[in-house]
């Protein structure tokens, strides 16, 4: 499939990183639940309660995360597009199965894509928002910081894989 | 008969989810009506996982209860529990008026006696 899309920096942000680590092993913790819980949640702020993926369009992505000993709370979005060990796009936009999402959060479409650098991997996480005061608000909230956290533990996790 | 002291712990829950003024304010906001967690963070300059445990305070306090749909989360207030502390306080008042009142007839009974000599 080819996607086009327009990155934008006033509304969108987006963290790369290089990973010392082959592409496969990169994907793996990106997309195997059980490794997801480990790195998704910055630990100084909570944990991830339940993880599940479902690796196609249209698929489910729930990661269920609690803050200190707080209830816990559903992030639910749709997949949107999987290619392995290149790119995996979803969204909060959307429930699974493309419905129409309820929620009262800020609405981001999440694209990660990742390709070998010589022995590693170049991976790049990118947020997409509806506009530039969601962006702000995200940014606000903890949002931006809390996937900056998530990333080097994801990375961190990745190499502990090796 | 303990009916303040069975209700120590609700007590001890209830002013310790007021004892702080971010907690106060969501109350005050709840007692308007119920509230999503992105309506009740607004107005705050906070982090959102700092202010979510505001609320896990004040719902473990039981004062407040939420309820889910979809990615949404609702507040309300729960007003029985809001009774524990107003009943606390209550009773302490009842007690201090008892106390002054005992006061009151003992500074009057010895009036009564010095006036009688």
């Amino acid at each position: 499939m080819s996607t086009h899309v327009a990155f934008n920096p006033k509304l969108d942000f987006a963290i790369e990183r290089f990973i010392d680590a082959p592409t496969r092993l990169v994907w793996e913790a990106l997309t195997k639940p059980e490794h997801l819980k480990e790195w998704y949640m910055p630990r100084p702020w909570g944990r991830v309660a339940r993880a599940e993926l479902d690796l196609r369009p249209g698929g489910i992505i729930s990661i269920d995360i609690a803050v200190g000993d707080g209830p816990e709370s559903p992030n639910v979005g749709c997949v949107l597009e999987v290619v392995p060990m290149q790119r995996l796009v979803w969204t909060s936009m959307l429930f699974p199965g493309y419905r129409p999402a309820v929620f009262d959060d800020i609405p981001i479409t999440a694209i990660m894509t990742m390709e070998p650098v010589g022995a590693g991997t170049r991976y790049v996480f990118t947020a997409l928002h509806r506009d530039a005061a969601d962006l702000e608000t995200n940014k606000a909230s903890g949002f931006y910081q809390g996937t900056e956290m998530a990333i080097d533990q994801f990375v961190a996790h990745v190499l502990a894989l090796k | 008969m303990v009916p303040v002291m069975g209700h120590a712990p609700a007590v001890d829950a209830a002013f310790h989810a007021l004892s702080n003024p971010t907690r106060r304010k969501v109350l005050e906001r709840l007692s308007a009506g119920p509230a999503t967690v992105s309506e009740l963070a607004a107005p705050f300059d906070m982090q959102l996982p700092s202010f979510v445990q505001h609320l896990a305070v004040l719902e473990k306090s039981r004062l407040v209860r939420s309820t889910k749909r979809g990615r949404v989360r609702t507040y309300e207030v729960v007003p029985e529990r809001i009774a524990v502390a107003e009943d606390w306080l209550s009773a302490r008042r009842r007690a201090w008026e008892a106390r002054l009142d005992r006061f009151d007839d003992y500074v009057t009974q010895l009036k009564e006696k010095e006036s009688g000599s």
